[in-house]
């Protein structure tokens, strides 16, 4: 599960994403990251789900830290997508595959949200989210 | 002794519509006649199936319509004209004009261009006409401005000069850096590989002796009937790459098979449907439509090199690209159409069942299409500017095991920015610029090899100026040592030198 992690002014400095990482023994991945004098925004992987995911929801929180979850970072509008392929080898992370049909399949939980099927998409097709 | 091209030896065109027309035609796709002939063998195949129907569905930019607007009140002959605020070509009699594919949108650029005018009007949407006019006795009008549906047109035939590319070339990237192509988006350092073409559904590809397709040929284009014009700009078919000039009724489209498309960074296209059924007339056709994508070979090109003659990185076939990875270079490297396999068996099979329903017949060719094209390449005649011509040859190189201090020395003494280091081979090895030297200072380094760059941006004496200076521009530099093939260094070139260059050419 994908979450976006909304640090306030005063936990900027507090290394709260690797003590989670430390109670919970969840290899947590890191997608972005931007870090402004007034806040942070983390939006991070991980490889939970059910009570662990709330288990590490609740830390987070417990430390301060605004979670929200993302559920899917991009959509494919099947009324405009034809399955050209455009958007599957450029994926980095081979989150996006031609089904034995030839049809464009997603693979959520390995998307990694770089965006860049946005623009490899001939005919605006993918959105992000 | 050798059959004539075209020979209907096995069955006429008559005899095959008249078996459309009773209902007992047998049809089959490419995909199903390559694996029919696999199994029961050629001949057999031959004998048994009268048509075989194929399909493509990909970007072709050389793709437009011809537009007959009707008169206005008081009437205008058009000197310019926009749809949608994208250019239409106007060198043509009073309201008649071409919208091609590329044309892009002059408010919104590469995100809205012709293949998206044509689109939009095959989908019944409305489009902003605007057109000028200097005013004639007869056409008083200097201006209009209206809105047009597709059913408001008196004609609108689409008419592309360059269709359905036998087979195309895959494409690659050696460089560092994403490149966006018209195949697509290229990762670096040989990322990823994207293809185009439909492999053993192309439809010229599936005769590829040209025996069967030509001027009259009827055929899917865009979800109706089309017909072959003729053949196409840049037709080339004795190295696989023939092409055809195509016609249809823009009335009768669906939108389905016809897509605007824009590629990110390049430009504007559009995606066209396009399926020609291939009549079983004699055995050579058999044979060639019965090719399967392990007998289809193309090439995979360097598209990092920004030159008309890049070079192949290996020769691969259809079955290799399909199967989603490539191998070259010690490794696996994914790839990934640009042309869409299930519009284009989607296409066969739309026009397998039109031929199955006696929707459709075949038509013989008035002509067919030449064999041999010479394929010649635009010289550039006059003489243009390259690096040997502006680049500084006496240039001032140090050894790379010089100090800081000695270097500063040579860069003031010289009045020089940009110092390239050899070492004893006189091969370049590093550069320093006086940047570099002021931070070495400021981090009180002393030895150059601490502060030089090592992976050094570099020209060749017969680079035209135009690479240079978008290698400057892409990597932010302002000199880039000229080397020889061994890597030593000839001279300097300056973004100073170009300037300087631009200002004679100028005046």
């Amino acid at each position: 599960m994908k979450l976006r992690l909304v640090y306030p002014h005063e936990k900027v400095s507090v290394p709260v994403l690797s003590e989670v990482v430390h109670k919970t023994g969840l290899l947590v991945n890191i997608l972005e990251a931007k870090v402004t004098a007034k806040t942070g925004e983390v939006v991070v992987d991980v490889p939970a789900r059910g009570k662990q995911l709330q288990d590490a929801i609740s830390l987070f929180e417990a430390a301060g830290v605004n979670v929200e979850k993302i559920p899917t970072a991009v959509s494919i509008d099947y009324n405009r997508c034809t399955s050209c392929g455009a958007c599957v080898s450029p994926c980095p992370v081979g989150a996006i595959r031609l089904h034995v049909d030839w049809t464009v399949e997603l693979d959520e939980e390995k998307c990694i949200r770089c965006l860049i099927c946005v623009d490899a998409c001939p005919v605006r097709a993918i959105r992000s989210l | 002794m050798a059959e004539q091209a075209g020979s209907e030896s096995l069955r006429t065109y008559e005899e095959i519509n008249a078996k459309i027309k009773r209902g007992d035609a047998v049809v089959l796709t490419a995909d199903e006649f390559v694996a029919h002939a696999a199994q029961s063998g050629l001949e057999a195949a031959a004998k048994e199936v009268d048509v075989v129907t194929t399909g493509t569905f990909g970007a072709m930019c050389s793709s437009g319509a011809f537009l007959n607007f009707g008169h206005s009140e008081p009437p205008i002959k058009m000197s310019t004209c926009w749809l949608n605020d994208v250019p239409a070509y106007k060198g043509l009699a009073a309201v008649d004009a071409y919208i091609g594919a590329t044309a892009m949108s002059e408010s919104r650029g590469l995100e809205y261009g012709g293949g998206h005018v044509i689109e939009d009007l095959v989908s019944g949407k409305e489009i902003a006409l605007r057109a000028g006019a200097y005013g004639t006795d007869c056409y008083p009008r200097k201006s209009i401005q209206t809105i047009l549906r597709l059913e408001d047109l008196n004609q609108a035939i689409l008419v592309n000069p360059r269709n359905a590319y036998e087979h195309y070339n895959a494409a690659t990237n050696s460089t560092d850096r994403i490149l966006y192509t018209y195949m697509g988006t290229l990762l670096p350092n040989f990322g990823n590989v994207t293809y185009s073409g439909a492999g053993q559904l192309s439809p010229l590809y599936k005769d590829k002796g040209f025996e069967t397709i030509g001027i009259g040929t009827r055929i899917f284009l865009g979800g109706t009937v089309g017909y072959v014009v003729g053949e196409g700009t840049q037709h080339s078919p004795q190295t696989q790459f023939g092409t055809i000039m195509v016609r249809g009724d823009l009335k009768k489209m669906n939108p389905r098979y016809l897509r605007g498309a824009t590629f990110h960074k390049y430009g504007t296209s559009l995606y066209v449907g396009l399926g020609i059924p291939i009549p079983i007339v004699n055995l050579r056709v058999a044979q060639s439509a019965a090719l399967a994508d392990d007998q289809i070979h193309t090439n995979i090109i360097d598209y990092g090199v920004p030159s008309r003659n890049r070079p192949t990185v290996k020769k691969t076939s259809y079955a290799e690209l399909k199967s989603g990875e490539v191998y070259f270079n010690d490794r696996k490297t994914r790839a990934s159409p640009l042309s869409s396999f299930k519009y284009a068996g989607e296409i066969a099979e739309t026009l397998k069942r039109w031929i199955l329903e006696a929707a459709f017949t075949l038509s013989r060719p008035a002509e067919l299409l030449p064999t041999h094209r010479e394929f010649k390449p635009l010289e550039v005649s006059r003489t243009e500017p390259r690096v040997r011509d502006v680049m500084t040859s006496k240039v001032t190189t140090a050894s790379v095991g010089h100090t800081v201090n000695a270097a500063a020395d040579i860069l003031v003494s010289k009045g020089i920015d940009h110092l390239p280091l050899t070492n004893h081979e006189n091969k370049l090895v590093g550069i320093v610029t006086s940047w570099d030297i002021a931070n070495a200072v400021a981090q009180g380094k002393a030895a150059i090899s601490e502060v030089m760059t090592t992976n050094v941006i570099t020209a060749l004496e017969n680079d035209t100026l135009d690479i240079v200076a978008l290698k400057m521009t892409q990597k932010n530099i302002s000199g880039l040592p000229v080397v020889d093939r061994e890597n030593r260094v000839i001279g300097i070139v300056t973004a100073r030198d170009l300037a300087k260059r631009r200002e004679v050419f100028s005046r």
